[in-house]
């Protein structure tokens, strides 16, 4: 909405922009970041959600137009840009503690220690890319700041990142720097976590979990590259919580961890991999990045057969997912994530299914009422909500327009090739567990992990002195 | 025996933002034309005409073209609803915006 605003205003017509009170916040950063700081908001007061109309008229009567018209009367004042470090100056000196209380106050660090990025560890993560440290990789919304090749090496120093790490950090950055990811929209209420999955040889060769325990914290590179991208968003993207104000996600999500498939795994099935389905090679290193919402409960799913094991797998993921669809299908997009640990894989693929068949399957089953959609709508938001309409415009298909009858059930998902699979978890158990996605914000984006030209040897080095230690 | 310290840089990166010129505001809202623009949610069918009542009262012969002659500012198509914004407006001689809803 702000971003219309400074568009309108740029083509030279003055605006008043309504924002309910707890978002004030959220607009005059986003104004500022787009250079028009004062940028006029005109104040409605409270939850407009929950409000009755009696309240809605009185506040629209003598709060939201008093400050309308005096949004686009009274005359204000240019904002000024004010003057900036440069990435490699050097800004504090200090001991551990006192490095570390700098960047709380300063709002750069996430509230947990960070490693204190100096000069030459930040050299020690460059010597692991082919790229310029003065590279510019995008330009990150919200706040509109420059990811280069050297804020990805500091920030994955101060995350606790080794610097044969910088491969992926990169490819971690490039994906969530593409215009489809919608990063601007990384502070909406639903609190969504960037979730990495990552494919390739690489997974063993950095010693990443892909097994037991693949969602716990306790593995370095899973855990200290998840703590990353969410320190790299709030550092480069703006996107802070309070006392910052861009980021908005009204509960959130816990500490990131990276998913790994277990490419084993997926041989011994003969299946497809997470990134295989999206057009890479299985010799590719891939990093995968998409929203996740929430988890599913731990999905146990018994039986012999294929179907004893996607009956529970429609009801629970399925289920779960199935209370976020009045989003997808107001957007027309929903990427839904389901990871299968290699034992439920196995009864699957014993039956002649693969991944497409799983997908399909989940598609076809998984329905949810019309009832409920517009209920749910209602409730975040979207006081309009005409299925006919999104019909109409391709949004959907027409599977949600057959009849009038508002507990006819519909489709739950948007696409059966867009429910991501990944093969995860403890070999020895019989779960699953999924995430329910956000819409097209952060739709999947996968880049190619690129490898410096001397990979091999800086990772032999490494191995050396590690096992020296 | 002190304890080490380190010179540290910075984490952030080159804000790319240029400031942008606030227009003049408008001395009187009777008579002008008002483009309104919205994506919809909100309760923005309850806020909007209620907000043309109140302003029609205090400023007469105000007039509001409708949301959805310009688009939705963030559906679908945001990225070309918002780029024809200049134009479509002033096609509709637009003299001030009223956006919504933030929330």
């Amino acid at each position: 909405m702000v971003r219309a605003s400074v568009v309108v205003e740029k083509a030279g017509i003055p605006t008043a922009s309504i924002v309910a009170t707890g978002f004030l916040g959220q607009a005059k950063a986003t104004a500022k970041s787009l250079g028009m700081a004062n940028l006029g908001l005109a104040e409605y007061p409270g939850i407009i959600m929950n409000h009755s109309q009696e309240e809605l008229r009185k506040n629209v009567e003598t709060v939201l137009v008093p400050n309308i018209i005096k949004v686009l009367t009274k005359p204000t004042e240019n904002a000024v840009k004010v003057n900036e470090l440069r990435a490699t100056d050097v800004i504090f000196e200090g001991t551990l503690d006192e490095v570390n209380e700098f960047f709380l106050q300063k709002q750069w660090s996430d509230g947990l220690p960070i490693i204190p990025p100096t000069v030459e560890r930040v050299q020690a993560f460059l010597k692991f890319t082919d790229h310029q440290p003065d590279e510019v990789l995008g330009v990150l919304a919200p706040e509109n700041r420059q990811a280069t090749i050297w804020n990805v090496a500091v920030n994955g120093v101060m995350a606790g990142c080794r610097p044969e790490y910088m491969p992926v950090l990169i490819a971690v950055v490039e994906a969530i720097a593409e215009p489809d990811f919608h990063l601007r929209d990384a502070g909406a209420t639903p609190g969504w976590e960037p979730l990495i999955i990552l494919n390739g040889p690489i997974a063993k060769e950095l010693d990443f979990n892909y097994e037991s325990g693949i969602l716990r914290a306790g593995r370095q590179a899973n855990t200290s590259i998840g703590r990353f991208i969410r320190l790299y968003m709030r550092n480069v993207a703006g996107l802070r919580i309070a006392p910052g104000s861009m980021d908005k996600g009204s509960i959130g999500l816990g500490l990131n961890v990276v998913v790994a498939e277990n490419e084993d795994a997926v041989s011994e099935l003969g299946w497809e991999s997470f990134s295989s389905q999206r057009g890479f090679d299985r010799s590719d290193n891939v990093v995968t990045v998409q929203s996740a919402l929430s988890t599913t409960i731990p999905i146990y799913s018994a039986g012999d057969t294929a179907l004893d094991h996607m009956d529970t797998l429609v009801e629970v993921f399925g289920g779960t997912c199935a209370f976020w669809s009045h989003t997808a299908v107001r957007k027309g997009k929903y990427f839904p994530l389901l990871i299968i640990s290699p034992g439920v894989a196995k009864v699957i693929a014993r039956d002649g299914w693969t991944k497409r068949e799983i997908q399909q399957h989940l598609f076809e089953h998984t329905k949810v009422s019309v009832r409920a959609l517009q209920k749910h709508a209602w409730q975040i938001g979207f006081s309009e909500y005409d299925l006919y309409a999104l019909v109409a415009k391709g949004v959907v298909s027409p599977a949600y327009a057959e009849s009038d009858d508002p507990d006819r059930l519909v489709p739950a998902f948007i696409k059966s090739e867009w429910i991501g699979i990944v093969i995860g978890g403890d070999p020895g158990r019989n779960q699953s567990k999924g995430f329910v996605q956000n819409h097209d914000q952060a739709p999947p984006i996968s880049k190619k992990i690129i490898l410096p030209a001397n990979w091999q040897n800086l990772v032999g080095k490494v191995k050396k002195s590690h096992e020296a230690h | 025996m002190s304890e080490p310290t380190y010179q540290v840089v910075w984490p952030l990166g080159k804000s790319t933002y240029q400031i942008v010129a606030m227009q003049s505001r408008i001395k009187d809202l009777a008579s002008i034309t008002v483009g309104e623009l919205s994506h919809g949610g909100f309760r923005d069918q309850e806020i909007r005409p209620l907000v043309e009542e109140t302003l029609a009262k205090q400023f007469p012969g105000i007039k509001f073209i409708d949301h959805t002659v310009f688009g939705n500012i963030h559906g679908r198509n945001e990225a070309e609803v918002v780029a024809a914004l200049p134009e479509n407006l002033r096609q509709h001689k637009v003299d001030a915006v009223i956006t919504g809803i933030g929330s």
